[in-house]
């Protein structure tokens, strides 16, 4: 007698690239290529949901890199992709695909390529016995390492999809470009888009799951969109993937129409009850101060609002381990939310809980205040007698500690009078306005150089 | 641990205006309300106006608080966009008139559940939608208000959802809407972000058109804390746990 493992019939009649979600057995999940974005949903985006991705910066592509995975994935489990946008075929010859012999090893997450450390010199260092059952500090989620298990695929930033495979997703209808095509009347057309979008989905029903991937809503493309047409085609996406919920819907918007600036007050709020999910990732190109910050990631990523079809209560509140919301966490019940930002390697797009660093930083030596702080008397002369004072005939040693404003040099003792008032004199006209943060703290000795106030 | 709704405002109020914002929403107010009502109240019926919410996910919800609602004939569910868009076929395309036909539909399935001697419950989710979807605010008033008019005619209870974008400036539909309602039920985020365990607050405001408030009411400062789980939520008084944490 032989006993068979009996395979829950659940997982046979799931469709590739599925998986069921933790928190309701009624919902299924799609992965969005990205393993950290997946986590931050509730282990994926749910089928019949729509996604909106907001990418307010305007001198980068992240939210574009998005969706490329959203499509890449779809591409690579085998599933029908449908990319609404005139430039379709070019976006989807741009995707990124799994790196050749990938499915043989993958990279732990610990070990990034860029820090060029090695994971195996940290497991033989003796940590105190008070921390060895720990788990690793970990900043985000793992990717998922398994060839067999094709819900998430690996995806390389480096590695770019073949045409034969474009082509090949092309000539058996799974990969479908539909136009955006619009004209003068920007209503009309999207009325037409969303009935073209309609009949796509009619068709599809049969043949298994849809993703549909609308790269940069409101870009160019659409005309002259105004908020309201913006509302009224998220809205009515929605209700299309409740009619039809074998679909998804990854929605990006174009960088100008993600900010308040352009759809008014509360514009992301309207975005994110309008649609089932809705996420920003600012990246910090215009800021860059926040470049400063945060030296080791590009944007900050805030969620909106999370999917949740068919319960009251997100499953990525439970279940998401980036957010670290859920209570089982124990110590950590009841605690807020962690911050969140991301990074895009040369492999590969990551997010991550974020931390400030240490004060100071473990690269920088300071002797004075931290430069974050505001100081309090600016406009006085902040005197800093220091030890290595070099003495060079006039023995004064010009040494430059820069605080938000106040600039301190010390003072000849021999004419430290009227260097005094002189110098006052000068740190008000040289006071401007105060920023809140220094991007870059200096401590710098510069011995050879002349006083800044050679008077 | 406490509960909410009380049952009489269930029960005996006359337009209860639900606000929430985009951190802290409300629908598990709406469904909590639903299930209150089939479950206590004998002879009752429930019409759900849904702009944004689906049925599937009503009965989803339903179903975990061991109620199934495909089988209760006792709910109806209408889709208020499809009836909008319905109704252009009619003679004008005309905001106004798509409204009043709304407002017929309902008063024909309101008057046939009064006749069979039943207590109503009308949902409305939500009116805000509506609003950023096109129809002015002067129109989404006079709509909520011959509802009320509807509602008040046939002893049904009224529930409307109206989401807020800044508390701070709630809008013009907001004050209008106010100015109709017995109760206002404002469901607010903590003021310090998202947390595990608490998902949010509620307030129990009395509006203008209730001459004696008979319920308990919550101001602010007294907000009742809510956490949410799978299928509704759990309420706790604030700064205790009881039974939560």
């Amino acid at each position: 007698m032989s006993f068979k493992r009996r395979i829950p019939s659940n997982h046979a009649n799931l469709p590739p690239g599925t998986r069921i979600s933790p928190s309701s057995p009624s919902t299924a999940l799609i992965s969005t290529g990205i393993p950290s974005l997946d986590d931050i949903l509730g282990g994926g985006l749910p089928l019949s949901c729509s996604l909106a991705l907001l990418a307010p910066d305007n001198h980068s592509a992240y939210g574009e890199l998005v969706q490329k995975y959203f499509v890449s994935q779809g591409i690579a489990c085998g599933q029908q992709v449908c990319i609404v946008d005139d430039d379709g075929l070019l976006l989807a010859r741009g995707c990124m695909w799994t790196s050749v012999g990938s499915s043989a090893s993958s990279p732990p997450v610990n070990n990034d390529e860029d820090d060029g450390k090695s994971a195996q010199s940290d497991e033989r260092i003796k940590i105190a016995w008070r921390y060895e059952k720990m788990k690793m500090f970990q900043t985000t989620v793992p990717s998922c390492n398994s060839s067999k298990d094709d819900y998430c695929h690996t995806f390389d930033l480096s590695s770019r999809i073949p045409e034969s495979v474009v082509q090949d997703a092309c000539d058996t209808n799974r990969l479908v470009i539909l136009g955006v095509h619009a004209d003068h009347d920007v209503k009309v057309s999207m009325t037409g888009l969303l009935g073209k979008i309609q009949d796509i989905l009619s068709v599809s029903s049969e043949t298994g799951l849809m993703r549909l991937c609308i790269p940069s809503l409101g870009s160019v493309q659409w005309g002259d969109v105004e908020p309201a047409d913006v509302l009224y085609f998220l809205y009515s996406l929605r209700r299309l993937l409740r009619q039809y919920p074998h679909a998804c819907a990854s929605v990006g918007l174009a960088p100008h129409i993600c900010s308040e600036a352009w759809g008014g007050h509360g514009w992301i709020h309207k975005v994110g009850w309008l649609t089932d999910a809705a996420i920003s990732m600012s990246g910090f190109g215009a800021n860059p101060s926040l470049v400063g910050l945060f030296p080791s990631h590009h944007g900050l990523v805030q969620i909106h609002k999370l999917p949740a079809p068919h319960t009251i209560l997100p499953a990525s509140d439970k279940y998401s381990t980036l957010r670290g919301l859920s209570s089982s966490a124990g110590a950590n019940a009841g605690s807020g939310e962690n911050n969140l930002a991301f990074r895009c390697t040369r492999k590969r797009l990551i997010l991550e809980t974020i931390h400030l660093d240490v004060e100071g930083g473990v690269t920088e030596r300071r002797t004075t205040l931290s430069t974050n702080t505001i100081s309090l008397d600016t406009g006085l002369i902040n005197e800093v007698i220091d030890e290595h004072t070099n003495n060079k005939g006039r023995s004064r040693a010009a040494l430059e500690v820069e605080f938000e404003k106040a600039v301190s040099v010390t003072a000849d003792p021999l004419d430290s009078q009227p260097l005094a008032s002189s110098q006052s004199a000068a740190l008000d006209a040289a006071t401007t306005t105060p920023k809140v943060k220094k991007p870059k703290k200096k401590v710098a000795f510069h011995s050879d150089r002349p006083d800044l106030y050679d008077f | 641990m406490q509960t909410f709704p009380p049952s009489d405002l269930v029960t005996d109020a006359g337009l209860i205006l639900i606000t929430d914002e985009l951190p802290a929403p409300a629908d598990f107010l709406l469904h909590r309300f639903l299930h209150i009502r089939i479950r206590e109240v004998k002879q009752s019926s429930c019409i759900f106006l849904s702009v944004s919410e689906d049925f599937d996910r009503v009965k989803t919800v339903a179903s975990k608080a061991a109620l199934n609602l495909a089988q209760n004939a006792k709910i109806k569910f209408i889709d208020l966009v499809k009836g909008l868009e319905a109704s252009t076929e009619k003679a004008t395309a005309n905001a106004d008139a798509r409204l009043r036909y709304i407002i017929r539909l309902l008063s024909s399935d309101i008057s046939t559940m009064d006749a069979a001697e039943e207590q109503i419950l009308v949902i409305l989710d939500d009116i805000a939608s509506l609003e950023w979807l096109g129809f002015s605010t002067l129109d989404l008033f006079r709509f909520s208000r011959a509802l009320k008019a509807l509602c008040l005619k046939y002893g049904a209870v009224l529930v409307i959802r109206h989401h807020i974008l800044n508390a701070s400036e709630p809008g013009h539909l907001f004050q209008l809407l106010l100015q109709l309602c017995s109760y206002h039920i404002e469901v607010r985020p903590l003021a310090s972000g998202r947390s595990g365990a608490v998902s949010g607050e509620l307030c129990l405001h009395p509006g203008p058109c209730e001459g004696e408030p008979r319920n308990r009411l919550l101001s602010r400062l007294t907000a009742l804390q809510y956490r949410l789980t799978d299928g509704g939520a759990m309420f706790f008084n604030k700064g205790t746990s009881e039974g939560v944490l």
